[in-house]
């Protein structure tokens, strides 16, 4: 049994001998086309045949690449003859050298092992907890480094870099105008159109201004502010700080005797907790400005709708959405710079700190905003 | 091996920059088929400007760049993919991808553009992992990697489809003296016995004399090739500047120490 092929620049030629024994000639170029032709020819031939004794005859090659070469060294690995006892002769004496340079050896040793690991659920889940348990220590350690170092550094004039924090409130906050208008005047205008229709059926529908006013100045105000800023401020906060930190700056900081979180989180903590309460005031405003141009829409005339606001609004609303501003700016900057700070290595680390940052903003601000709600109505505010 | 007077690459008054700022002009040269051609100059002088000119990243201002017999600065579309898998390039930062570890780094390029089975796309990238001797950290990613390995890992990468030129950017920067030996001894026997042309960026002098062939030299003030020729050549020359660069003299009038 034996067969001769030819393409147009590699000729093979598998032999089938007596007693278990093979033969394979090579003429031509071996390149990384002709080397995979090859492959196809001859693995469905040699798989599964038990052989003894395999000779390959490289002879006549006039070219081997990098591909032609692995197609040999897989051949002489026996790794497709398993019990054969393979052996290449003719090789050229440079490429001899380099043949001889990777072994079955390296092979075996570097060969990525298949078999993916998976761990039982038991260590799984306990690996989770054990993670998130450290992730919220990590938490706690960095607000007591917060908190220990903010009122030393704006006390001390030269250490808190004003100036930053004037181009943080710029970037989180004066920025932030335009889209916060958008949203919060929209989302007035949905909730009141939405609701007319409900409490259209009672004949009540001019309360759509009470309700409206409570909902922006308790709720939705400070709200669509600490998410807009968790989306927008929380996340570059998250990515400068892990850039620096990507980059070797932070150590550099350190080195330099510079503490990260006096230098860089203060800062950004202190633009925050101001800038984030005069955002949601803003919302709130245009929030209700929303829901007063539904019930102007309806024909009820300004003056009342003016005095329904103030009747179901006390101060201590006013006081409450304001004091939940100041909390949420901290919550989002706070994170905002954990998660820069907490950045690994490597290229993606950066992204997945940003998206991190955002994520565990939000799911604080929300259980921030429970908390407060139970506050108040202990306190009876 | 190949016939050594045969030219792969001809640069024709090129002219090089960002933008409206020229950092090189003027630049014409050579190399031979399976020759190991450095580029060299100060820093900041436009090596890796030019590099990047010559293998189609940045277009030139001015000029042309013949390779193979085909001006890549002209050439579109089928035209230019070919002739841009006939060299590897390995840059100066390594350029490795992040998110794929250093065996599916080289692995890339076979996947990609190739056709061969599985087992001989590991088989061959395994290799050139091996040859640039990294066989320990196939499976790491480029992050766990020190700059050397890094760079190592991205002249593997290069090598992975057996181009006929290599264009190196600063390929031992980084690397101790015994591994940058290890990755010269590869570099010529790669040039002298399976005619691969290489067209190197270096500054180290030492390999310079081992693996060089011709070397060309850029200057910070002219802004063009102030010398060309044999390392050896070079080192006896009458330009002030070159003689410097070649016998490591400090440029003590430049840098304002008068000791
Ligand atoms: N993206 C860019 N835009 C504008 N100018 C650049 C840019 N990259 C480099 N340059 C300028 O081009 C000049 C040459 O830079 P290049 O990186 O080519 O130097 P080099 O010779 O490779 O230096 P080194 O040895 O330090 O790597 C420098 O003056 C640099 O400021
Ligand atoms: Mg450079």
């Amino acid at each position: 049994m034996n067969s001769t092929t030819s393409q147009s620049e590699l000729e093979t030629d598998l032999q089938f001998g007596a007693a278990g024994s093979a033969r394979l000639v090579l003429r031509g170029r071996l390149n990384a086309q002709t080397a995979t032709v090859c492959w196809d020819e001859l693995e469905p031939r040699l798989r599964g045949v038990k052989l003894q004794k395999f000779e390959v005859d490289a002879d006549g090659l006039e070219f081997c690449d990098g591909g032609g070469l692995a197609l040999l060294r897989y051949l002489s690995m026996g790794l497709m003859t398993p019990e054969a006892a393979v052996s290449v002769h003719g090789l050229s004496t440079d490429l001899e050298q380099l043949f001889h340079g990777f072994t079955l050896a390296d092979y075996k040793a570097l060969h990525p092992s298949s078999a993916v690991k998976c761990h039982p659920l038991p260590e799984e889940v306990g690996s989770g907890v054990r993670q998130a348990a450290s992730d919220v220590r990590e938490q706690v350690e960095f607000l007591g480094n917060v908190t220990r170092n903010l009122v030393p550094t704006v006390i001390n004039r030269k250490r808190m870099r004003w100036k930053e924090v004037g181009r943080v409130f710029e970037a989180a906050g004066a920025n932030a105008v335009p889209i916060v208008s958008l949203v919060s005047i929209l989302v007035g205008l949905i909730i009141a159109f939405e609701s007319t229709q409900t409490l259209a059926k009672f004949g009540a529908q001019i309360y759509v201004v009470n309700m409206i006013g409570i909902i922006m100045v308790r709720e939705l105000g400070p709200l669509l502010a600490a998410v807009l800023l968790a989306g927008r401020s929380g996340s570059a906060f998250a990515a400068e700080l892990g850039t620096m930190k990507v980059n070797e700056e932070l150590d550099a900081l350190k080195t330099l005797g510079l503490d990260p979180i006096r230098f860089l989180v203060v800062q950004r903590i202190i633009a925050a907790m101001f800038l984030t309460p005069l955002l949601a005031l803003y919302a709130t405003f245009l929030g209700v400005t929303g829901g007063a141009l539904v019930a102007f829409g309806l024909g009820f005339p300004w003056s009342l709708i003016f005095h329904q606001l103030t009747a179901s609004l006390r101060m201590s609303d006013i006081v409450f959405g304001l004091s939940k501003g100041v909390a949420f700016g901290a919550i989002v900057s706070a994170v905002g710079c954990l998660r820069g700070l907490q950045t690994q290595e490597g290229p993606s680390a950066v992204g997945v700190s940003t998206t991190r940052a955002v994520v565990t903003s939000i799911v604080l601000i929300v259980i921030a905003d429970a908390v407060f709600s139970v506050l108040f109505y202990v306190l009876k505010l | 091996m190949n016939d050594a007077a045969e030219t792969i690459i001809s640069v024709r008054n090129l002219k090089v920059g960002y933008g409206d700022t020229v950092i090189l002009q003027n630049i014409n040269f050579q190399v031979e088929c399976g020759e190991v051609f450095v580029i060299l100059g100060g820093s900041g002088s436009g090596k890796s400007t030019l590099l990047k000119n010559l293998i189609g990243l940045y277009t030139p201002l001015e000029g042309e760049v013949w390779i193979e017999g085909t001006n890549l600065v002209a050439a579109t579309g089928d035209e230019r993919r070919n002739l841009l898998g006939k060299f590897g390039v390995a840059y100066q930062s390594g350029a490795l991808f992040g998110s794929m570890t250093v065996l599916e780094n080289v692995r890339l390029p076979l996947d990609e553009l190739t056709t061969l089975p599985a087992p001989l796309k590991e088989l061959t990238a395994l290799a050139k992992l091996k040859l640039v001797g990294l066989a320990s950290s196939v499976q790491k990613m480029p992050a766990e990697l020190s700059g050397g390995m890094q760079k190592r890992a991205a002249i593997a990468r290069a090598m992975a489809l057996d181009p006929r030129i290599l264009f190196l950017d600063e390929p031992s920067a980084g690397l101790d003296p015994v591994t940058s030996a290890d990755l010269d001894l590869l570099i010529t026997e790669l040039a002298h016995h399976f005619g691969i042309t290489f067209v190197i960026v270096t500054h180290e002098l030492a390999s310079i004399y081992k693996i060089a062939d011709r070397v060309i030299m850029l200057d910070n003030q002219t802004r063009t090739i102030v010398a060309e020729g044999r390392p050896a050549d070079l080192k006896e020359s009458s330009n002030p500047w070159v003689h410097r660069f070649f016998n490591r003299e400090p440029d003590a009038v430049a840098s304002g120490l008068h000791l």
